[in-house]
This record gives C-alpha cells, sequence and structure tokens, in this order.
C-alpha cells in the first residue's frame, strides 16, 4: 500500500535516527566505563583453607583470628573444647567484634553490642546473630566453610 | 504511541526551563557565532580536537585514580594490579596513555599552525600567551603521568629532565628542588607529582583552558592576513560546524581506540634508584628536540660550560616564541610580515627534524 | 674458535635470561578474550561510522533548507499571545 504523505517529517526521522544511535553509542561507552569503575574483587570466599596446627591447640575459652576474604574470622574453642568458626563482624554496623573470655561474650565496641557463645545477640543494637561457619579437619588442613558450602579440595 | 510521550515530555522540559532562565539571550548568542570558510579552515579543527582529547583525558583519568596507589612501593604494583586482574583495566590504561600522546601531539599542530597562520596577532595576543602557558602545562602533565608507572624508564626519564631544568642559571638549582622534592628523585618526587598530575594542573589548566576558549570567543576566529581583506563567506557555527566537528572527533575517537587495542603501551621493571640508568634512555618524544639541541653543544665554550650556554640559549630561544606577538610589529597593524613567517617556519622545521632525528639515533 | 664459543654462549644466556624475566601482559592472553576484543572494535567501529553517516545526512538537510533560505526567523512575525 503506497501512502501519499510521509508519517514523519524528514527532521522528526534525522533527529531520532540521530538521538538514537548517539544513545546507543554513549550507553555502550558508560557500561564499559562502569565496568571498570565498579570493583568486582573484595567479594567473600565461599571458603578458607588453613594450617591445622595453627590453630587447633589454642588454649579453651580463646579466640584466633584468621583472613576471611579481606574481613575478620574467629576461630573459637569454647570452654568444653569444642571447636567451632565465625565471622567476627557485627550484624549491626560491620565493625570488628573481640571475644571477652571473663564474660564469655562477644563484645562489639562501637555501639556496646553483646553476643553470646553462639552468637545470639542478647544485649545493645545488634539485630542478628553472628554468622558461623562449618568446620572441617582434613589431613594436615583446617577448612573453614560458608554453612551449607560442599567444600571440594582437589587431589593434590 | 510512546513517541507522542517522549515529545510532550520532551516539550514540557523546554517549557520548565524557558519560564525560569533566559535561554533566547544564550540561543542568539549560539546562533550567532559565524565562522569563516576559506582554504586553511581544517586548521580550525585542532584546537576542538585537543580540548575533546583532553576531556577524554580527563574521564579515564579519574577511573584510574581509584585504583593507583601513589607510593613508590606499592605504584608499579598497582598499575599491574590495574592491567591484569581489573574488568578492562588494560584498555583504559592503554586510552590513557594513547590520549595523552594524541592530545600533545595535536597541541604541537595547533602551536605551529597557529605560528604560521600568524593567528597570534593583534588583538589575539591573550590568546597566544595563555595558549603558550597551556602547552607547558600539558607537557607537565604528560612528565608528571609518565613517572607514575614508577618503572625504570620513567625514573630515568624524570631524572635527567628535572637534572636539566636544574641547569638554568640562578633559579634551576630552586626549581629542581621544587620538582623533586629533594636533592634527587624519590618516592617525595612520586607524591609531589602524583599532587601536580591530578590535583593543581587539572585546576591550573581548566580555568586557562576557561580564558583561552573565552577568549576565541570574543575575538572569533582568525582569519590569516592574505585573505583578511577579501569578502568572507561565513557558515554559523550552530548547527554546521558543530556536527563537523563532532565528526572529526568521533574520527579522533576511533583511532584511539584502535591505538589503544592494539598497541597497549608496555610496563617496564620496576624502579631501582640505585640501579645503573638502562641502556638508551630516551625522554618522551616531545623532549627529543631540547636534547638533541643539548647534544648539540660541546662540553667547553669559550672557557664557560656548554651545557649552560645551551641552555640560555635554549631559553632565549623559547620566551622569543612565547612573546612572538608583541616582537611582530608588522603583522599587528596587518601588514604581511614575511621575516616573521620565515621566523615560524624556521622554528616548526627545528622542532620537526630535530625529533626526528632524536628518534633515529 | 673459543673466542666464537664464548661469544655465542653469551648470547644465547642472556636470551635466556631475558625470556626467564617474567613479562607482565598488558595484554588479555587468553585467545577467547582477544577474539571479543576485535569484535567488540569492529562493533564501535561500525557504530561510528553510522553516527558519522547519520551526522552527514543531518549536515546535507540542513545545508538544503538554508539554501533555501527558510531557517531564519521572520521578521514581524505575527505572535499568538
Amino acid at each position: 500500500m503506497k501512502i501519499d504523505y510521509s508519517l514523519v517529517t524528514r527532521r522528526t526521522f534525522l533527529n531520532t535516527l540521530f538521538g538514537g544511535w548517539v544513545i546507543a553509542l554513549l550507553s555502550g561507552s558508560v557500561y564499559a566505563l562502569s565496568k571498570f569503575a565498579f570493583p568486582t574483587l573484595g567479594k567473600e570466599p565461599d571458603f578458607v583453607v588453613l594450617k591445622a596446627g595453627d590453630f587447633l591447640n589454642i588454649p579453651i575459652n580463646s579466640v584466633k583470628p584468621f583472613a576471611w576474604g579481606g574481613k575478620l574470622g574467629l576461630f573459637f574453642k569454647k570452654d568444653n573444647g569444642s571447636t567451632t568458626a565465625l565471622k567476627g563482624i557485627c550484624t549491626h554496623m560491620e565493625c570488628n567484634v573481640t571475644y571477652k573470655p571473663e564474660d564469655k561474650k562477644f563484645y562489639c565496641a562501637c555501639h556496646k553490642g553483646w553476643f553470646d557463645q553462639n552468637g545470639k545477640n542478647i544485649e545493645g543494637p545488634p539485630p542478628k546473630p553472628l554468622e558461623f561457619f562449618d568446620v572441617k579437619v582434613e589431613n594436615e588442613k583446617l577448612i573453614i566453610a560458608r554453612k551449607g558450602f560442599k567444600v571440594e579440595l582437589p587431589k593434590a | 504511541m510512546p513517541e507522542r510521550g517522549l515529545r510532550l515530555s520532551c516539550r514540557r522540559l523546554k517549557d520548565w526551563v524557558e519560564e525560569r532562565y533566559d535561554v533566547e539571550a544564550i540561543r542568539k548568542l549560539a546562533t550567532h557565532k559565524l565562522v569563516p570558510v576559506h582554504q586553511y579552515e581544517i586548521w580550525y579543527y585542532t584546537g576542538g580536537i585537543a580540548m575533546f582529547l583532553f576531556i577524554l583525558q580527563f574521564i579515564t583519568g579519574m577511573v584510574l585514580s581509584f585504583y593507583y596507589i601513589p607510593h613508590f612501593e606499592w605504584a608499579h604494583k598497582s598499575i599491574i594490579e590495574i592491567v591484569t586482574k581489573l574488568n578492562m583495566g588494560w584498555f583504559f590504561r592503554s586510552i590513557h596513555h594513547w590520549g595523552a600522546q594524541l592530545a600533545i601531539t595535536v597541541l604541537f599542530i595547533h602551536l605551529f599552525s597557529t605560528l604560521l597562520l600568524k593567528s597570534y596577532r593583534k588583538p589575539r595576543e591573550v590568546t597566544w600567551v595563555t595558549g603558550f602557558m597551556l602547552l607547558g602545562i600539558s607537557i607537565f602533565f604528560g612528565l608528571s603521568g609518565y613517572l607514575l608507572l614508577w618503572d625504570e624508564r620513567a625514573f630515568a626519564a624524570v631524572r635527567v629532565a628535572t637534572g636539566g631544568a636544574g641547569n638554568l642559571p640562578f633559579i634551576g638549582g630552586f626549581i629542581k628542588a621544587f620538582l623533586r622534592g629533594g636533592i634527587d628523585v624519590t618516592g617525595d618526587t612520586l607524591t609531589r607529582f602524583y599532587a601536580f598530575h591530578v590535583a593543581i594542573l587539572p585546576i591550573v589548566s581548566l580555568l586557562i583552558i576557561g580564558v583561552h576558549v573565552l577568549l576565541v570567543q570574543v575575538h572569533g576566529m582568525s582569519v590569516p592576513l592574505s585573505l583578511e581583506k577579501k569578502p568572507q563567506k561565513t557558515i554559523p557555527f550552530f548547527p554546521n560546524l558543530f556536527y563537523k566537528d563532532l565528526i572529526v572527533w568521533l574520527v579522533v575517537l576511533g583511532i584511539m581506540v584502535t591505538l589503544a587495542t592494539f598497541l597497549p603501551p608496555e610496563i617496564g621493571k620496576r624502579a631501582d634508584p640505585l640501579a645503573p640508568a638502562p641502556e638508551n634512555i630516551k625522554p618522551e618524544w616531545y623532549f627529543l628536540f631540547l636534547f638533541q639541541t643539548l647534544k648539540l653543544f660541546p662540553g667547553e665554550i669559550l672557557g664557560l660550560n656548554g651545557e649552560t650556554i645551551a641552555i640560555i640559549l635554549i631559553t632565549c630561544g623559547i620566551l622569543f616564541f612565547f612573546l612572538i606577538p608583541f616582537f611582530d610589529r608588522k603583522s599587528s597593524r596587518g601588514e604581511p610580515s614575511p621575516v616573521f613567517t620565515w621566523i615560524g617556519i624556521m622554528y616548526t622545521l627545528y622542532f620537526a627534524v630535530m625529533t626526528v632525528i632524536g628518534f633515529i639515533t | 674458535m673459543k673466542r666464537f664459543i664464548s661469544t655465542l654462549g653469551f648470547i644465547i644466556s642472556s636470551a635466556a635470561t631475558a625470556l626467564a624475566e617474567e613479562k607482565i601482559e598488558v595484554f588479555p592472553s587468553v585467545s577467547y578474550d582477544q577474539y571479543t576484543i576485535y569484535q567488540n572494535l569492529a562493533i564501535f567501529w561500525i557504530a561510528i561510522i553510522g553516527l558519522i553517516v547519520i551526522i552527514r545526512m543531518k549536515l546535507r538537510e540542513i545545508e538544503r533548507i538554508q539554501k533555501m533560505g527558510i531557517d531564519k526567523a521572520e521578521k514581524d512575525i505575527p505572535l499568538l499571545d
């Protein structure tokens, strides 16, 4: 079907084509720039592998820090001798917590928050309990993993 | 239809602005700018290209500064991190490198074309002076940025460049200490050059570019003496030249991206202040003409230090160049000035030939 | 003969040490990434050339209008108040 008059003016056609193309080019460039400007590094790991010998022999009722990605992890030996590990980051504003052996509690100095031995938030502003990890010992390796994550080490 | 909605919102946006601001005055200003058309008009584009490249340098520089660490212990490593670990890090560093090379090249083209076309003559003397200052700033941008890599070549090159500046009579020692932040090139130099490169030079250059561009708007585009008296054909800047500028800038962008992709710059070994200078050390290409000139002078002339004499002569040459609008009286009066045409040609040829010789040897 | 062997030995050992030094890769070495990069470069050039063509079309149109002289605002045109 041939129509007698054009549906758009020359001006509209050209301006739309120009504008659309410019937007496409600009957004492509901005996308590339943002991929660079926004970092993807610094994600938390799914598990870490440590030397068992360094951690298993700490005194009871104490903690030993380890690196969980860029954050603080705490290897914890309770007063009954059982071992576990947790993320030493307060659930309120992400400050590092510390263990007070006399009180058998974890303490966050930023806003005076308290957690008990099982990580439950008992006093102060923290809204959620501390995050605990799964601990496994394999040969001479101490494997600390996110809860529920299946760690498969390569047969070295 | 969504198109009608878009057009209505554009209309509404235009109304919102026009109800508050005197858009008519700006529109008048924009449409009244006329650009002469003649056989030399191609040189009019050089300034705009330089500005476009500078804007790109600012953008890529800003994102790179998110990740660069300006401490001599980690500078080199941080660049390796950028290039090997970050998304498209190699690309943006490469663009920043090539953007700098192209910008300085275009600046020299802009410099020599305005020199030979005598655009510096009355009433545009201050435009020339600010432009020359911008050239100095841009070269310092290049030098300071070059050191930030903190590899062997950059380290040695900056040592030579600041040492050369130190040979100026009287003020030389002071300038050398100021640039280096001490007696020798050290981590302090790196921090100082970083401060220049990301804070001091950007602000100063933006101010001077503002003055320079404003003056160009005030005076309009200069027409060569030989064509001045003839009737001028002009075209409006907006929209005609605006779109032509855009086309040229897009081509420049394409060239820069292609160069960045196929020829990413290398990263040399980390600088060691105690190691001997690497073989065949050469400064960046825009310094080559200076160093070739220094090589021409013998160690001693009539009992005086040859290098000091060379530096004095070079300084005089550059000062004369800087003040050429005030020396060229004839062109200020609108008369042909063949002496200064020849001086301009000689400066251009000297720069070109010396740079090429410096390259080959 | 001795000199020849010693110079040859020197050349080989200096070449070996030069290669042993780690060359920092300033361009991705994985061929998959390399093909992606060249492909994107081609797309980028197509986009740029496309935009230049569109701008040329716009310029032609503007020049055509200007030749006709209809782009200047008419003087004394009655305003709708």
